[in-house]
C-alpha cells in the first residue's frame, strides 16, 4: 500500500497559501507594493516548483509571506520589479536552504538575504545568489565562521561596499 | 488441552514484519475490512502527523525539509504505529484499533512500546556483557559490545524508529529476518544472549582449540562461534564422549558418518533432538536456552545432510587444533647496509647491461634479506630479471620473501611491491605442487621477529 509523500498534493492547501499571501497586501500597500490574486497564485506555483527542483517538501506555509515581510521595505524594490524579485528570491531561498545543509533557520537566512541585498549587493540578485550566499554556504560546508571572507584583494569604496 | 486460536480474516503470514502497517492496511482493504474512506483518513492522519514531526525535527526553524528526510520520518511514523498494532495477537483486532483509534494516539502508544523495548534490549545487553564469552574473535566483541552500545547512542525512535544505524556484522546462528529498528536489535540480542550463554558452558581454551580447528585465523573471520561449538557438543553426546572437552577425533567423525548416512531429514532432526535433550540435562540449561538449542538444530541438520552427500562431515564436526603446539620458526631479515653503500650498489646494478652482471653484483654485495628485498624493489629490475634472481635463492631465502609478499593483490601496495609480489607468485607457481605445499606450510610456521 503506497504511503508516499505524493499524498501531500492538495489544491486546498494551495488556495490557503494564496490567501495568506494576499493578506500581506495590507502591509505592503504602504510601500506601493500590491499583488493580485493571479500574481499570488503564480508565486505559490513558483514555490511548488522551487520545492520540487530542490528536493524539498513544505507542510506549513509561510515562506513567501516571510520573504514579503522582510523585503517589502527594500529601497531596491518597487512596483515595477516587485513580483519578479519575489519569484527570484523564492528560488534562491530554497536553493540555499539545501546549500547551507539545513543548518541555517528560515528566519536567519531571509534576514541575511535582506541585509546583503540592501547592502553589499545593492539590489543585485546575481550578486546575492552568486557571491554572498555562495560564500556563506561555503563557510558552512568548510566549518568556517558564518561571515568569513577571504576576498582580501577586492577594492572597497569609502562605504565599505564593492 | 490445546489452546483455541481464533480464526482471523487476515492471513498473518502475509503481513510484513518491517512494513506492518502498510501490509495490514493492504490486507484489510483486500478483505473489505477497511473502506476507502477509512484508508484515506488514516493516510491523511499520518501526513498530519508527519507535518507535526518535521516541525519538531526542525525545532520550528524551517518550514521545509528535504524529501528524503521527510520520507524517513514518515517511514518512522508508520513503523511506530505498526509496532503498536503488533501487540494485538489477532490482526483483525489491529484493524479494529485502526478504525477506532486516532492515528496520533496509535503513534504515541507506539513510542511507548518502543521505549519499553529499548529498556528490555538494554537489560539483555547488560546481561550479555556481564557474562561475556571470552574469545579472540574480533567481530564478536566489536559488534556485540561496541556496536550495540553505538546503537543505543544513535537510536532516535521519534524520527527514525526503523533504523539501526549499525551494521550488526556478527552473524547469529538463527538469522534475524523481516524485522527492523528496535525489533531487530531486540531479537538479535536475544539470539546472542542464548548463544553466548551456551558457549560460556565451555572453557575458553577448549573453545579456542575447537575454533582453531575450524580455521587457524578464526580470530579475524566473520563467523558464528556458537554453531561449531553446538555441533561438537552434539557430536560428543552422540559419541558418548565428555561434552566439556569439545574433542572429536577422526574416528568419532567416522562413527557420526555411519550414524547419519542414508538418514532422511526428519530422522536426522530426531537424532539431534534426542542429543539436545541429553545436553540440556548435562549442562542444566534453562528452558529458554533449551528452546533455542532446539530451534538451532534445523540448520545443523541441513549442514549434516549436505556434508554426508559431499563426504565432508569433518567440516561440521570439527577436530580441535592447538595452535600453541605448532612449531614456530623465528627469522630475521638481518641488518641493512649503510645508505651510501646501498646507493652505490643500486647505481652499479642500474648501469649494468646484462642480467648476469646484475646477479653477480647482488651475489657479491648483498648479504642480508633486508638488502635483497630493497634491491628487488628499487633496482628497476624487469620481471625477467627478478624471476632469474628468485630462482637462484635457496628455500630458506625464498620463504621469508613469500611470507612478506603472499600471492594476492593488496590495493595498498606500491607499484614496485605489486611487481615483486607478482614475480614471487609466478616463481612459486612454476614449482611442482608438492614443493608449493611445503612452502605454504613453512610460511605458516615462520614468524618474523619484528
Amino acid at each position: 500500500m503506497e504511503f508516499g509523500l505524493s499524498l501531500y498534493n492538495n489544491t486546498l492547501i494551495q488556495k490557503q497559501a494564496v490567501n495568506e499571501v494576499l493578506k500581506y497586501n495590507d502591509l505592503t500597500a504602504q510601500f506601493g507594493l500590491i499583488l493580485t490574486e493571479s500574481q499570488a497564485l503564480q508565486l505559490v506555483e513558483t514555490r511548488s516548483i522551487a520545492l520540487k527542483d530542490t528536493g524539498r517538501i513544505e507542510f506549513g506555509g509561510g515562506v513567501i509571506e516571510k520573504i514579503i515581510y522582510e523585503f517589502c521595505d527594500s529601497p531596491y524594490i518597487s512596483s515595477h520589479n516587485y513580483e519578479e524579485t519575489l519569484h527570484e528570491l523564492i528560488g534562491i531561498f530554497y536553493y540555499y536552504k539545501n546549500e547551507t545543509l539545513d543548518l541555517v533557520s528560515d528566519e536567519d537566512l531571509i534576514k541575511f538575504m535582506k541585509t546583503a541585498f540592501d547592502g553589499i549587493c545593492q539590489g543585485s540578485l546575481d550578486l546575492l545568489s552568486g557571491k554572498e550566499l555562495y560564500r556563506v554556504a561555503q563557510n558552512i560546508r568548510f566549518s568556517r565562521p558564518f561571515d568569513y571572507t577571504d576576498d582580501f584583494d577586492e577594492e572597497e569604496d569609502y562605504d565599505g561596499e564593492y | 488441552m490445546e489452546s483455541i486460536e481464533i480464526i482471523s480474516k487476515i492471513d498473518k503470514s502475509r503481513l510484513s514484519g518491517i512494513h506492518y502497517l502498510e501490509s495490514l492496511m493492504e490486507q484489510a482493504s483486500y478483505k473489505e475490512m477497511l473502506s476507502q474512506t477509512e484508508i484515506e483518513n488514516i493516510k491523511l492522519g499520518c501526513i498530519s502527523l508527519l507535518a507535526r514531526q518535521t516541525e519538531r525535527y526542525n525545532n520550528g526553524d524551517s518550514s521545509s525539509i528535504r524529501v528524503e528526510v521527510a520520507q524517513s520520518v514518515l517511514t518512522s511514523i508508520l513503523y511506530t504505529i505498526g509496532i503498536n498494532l503488533k501487540r494485538y495477537k489477532n490482526p483483525d483486532d489491529s484493524v479494529i484499533a485502526l478504525q477506532t483509534k486516532n492515528v496520533e494516539i496509535l503513534f504515541t502508544e507506539g513510542l511507548k512500546v518502543i521505549d519499553r523495548k529499548i529498556s528490555i534490549a538494554k537489560m539483555i545487553h547488560a546481561k550479555i556483557v556481564n557474562n561475556f564469552m571470552i574469545t579472540q574473535n574480533v567481530f564478536y566483541s566489536s559488534t556485540v559490545v561496541d556496536g550495540i552500545n553505538g546503537f543505543f547512542k544513535l537510536y532516535r525512535p521519534e524520527y527514525a524508529a526503523q533504523e539501526i544505524h549499525i551494521t550488526a556484522d556478527y552473524p547469529t546462528h538463527i538469522t534475524v529476518c523481516n524485522l527492523a529498528g528496535i525489533e531487530f536489535i531486540e531479537r538479535y540480542l536475544e539470539n546472542i544472549y542464548y548463544e553466548n550463554q551456551f558457549c560460556c558452558y565451555f572453557r575458553e581454551d577448549r573453545v579456542h582449540r575447537l575454533l582453531s580447528g575450524f580455521h587457524r585465523n578464526y580470530q579475524n573471520l566473520l563467523i558464528n562461534l556458537y554453531q561449531p561449538i553446538l555441533a561438537t557438543a552434539v557430536g560428543s553426546v552422540l559419541c558418548e564422549k565428555d561434552i566439556h572437552l569439545l574433542e572429536l577425533s577422526e574416528l568419532d567423525v567416522d562413527r557420526l558418518y555411519q550414524l547419519f548416512e542414508n538418514k532422511e531429514d526428519f530422522e536426522i532432526i530426531k537424532i539431534l533432538k534426542q542429543a539436545i535433550l541429553i545436553l540440556k540435562d548435562e549442562l542444566s540449561t534453562s528452558d529458554e536456552l533449551f528452546a533455542y538449542l532446539n530451534k538451532s538444530i534445523f540448520e545443523i541438520a541441513v549442514m549434516i545432510k549436505n556434508a554426508i552427500a559431499l563426504k565432508t562431515l569433518g567440516n561440521v564436526f570439527i577436530q580441535p587444533f592447538n595452535p600453541e603446539d605448532e612449531q614456530i620458526i623465528m627469522f630475521s631479515y638481518g641488518e641493512k647496509m649503510e645508505d651510501e653503500k646501498f646507493r652505490a650498489v643500486i647505481d652499479e646494478i642500474l648501469q649494468s647491461e646484462t642480467i648476469e652482471n646484475k646477479i653477480s653484483i647482488i651475489q657479491q654485495d648483498i648479504h642480508s634479506l633486508a638488502d635483497l628485498e630493497d634491491v628487488l624493489l628499487d633496482a628497476e629490475l624487469t620481471n625477467i630479471e627478478i624471476d632469474a634472481i628468485l630462482k637462484l635463492l635457496s628455500p630458506t631465502e625464498f620463504i621469508p620473501l613469500l611470507k612478506r609478499y603472499p600471492s594476492y593483490i593488496d590495493i595498498d601496495l606500491r607499484d614496485n611491491e605489486k611487481k615483486l609480489c607478482y614475480c614471487i607468485a609466478k616463481c612459486k607457481a612454476s614449482m611442482p605442487r608438492e614443493q608449493q605445499l611445503a612452502l605454504e606450510k613453512a610460511v605458516n610456521i615462520l614468524q618474523d621477529e619484528l
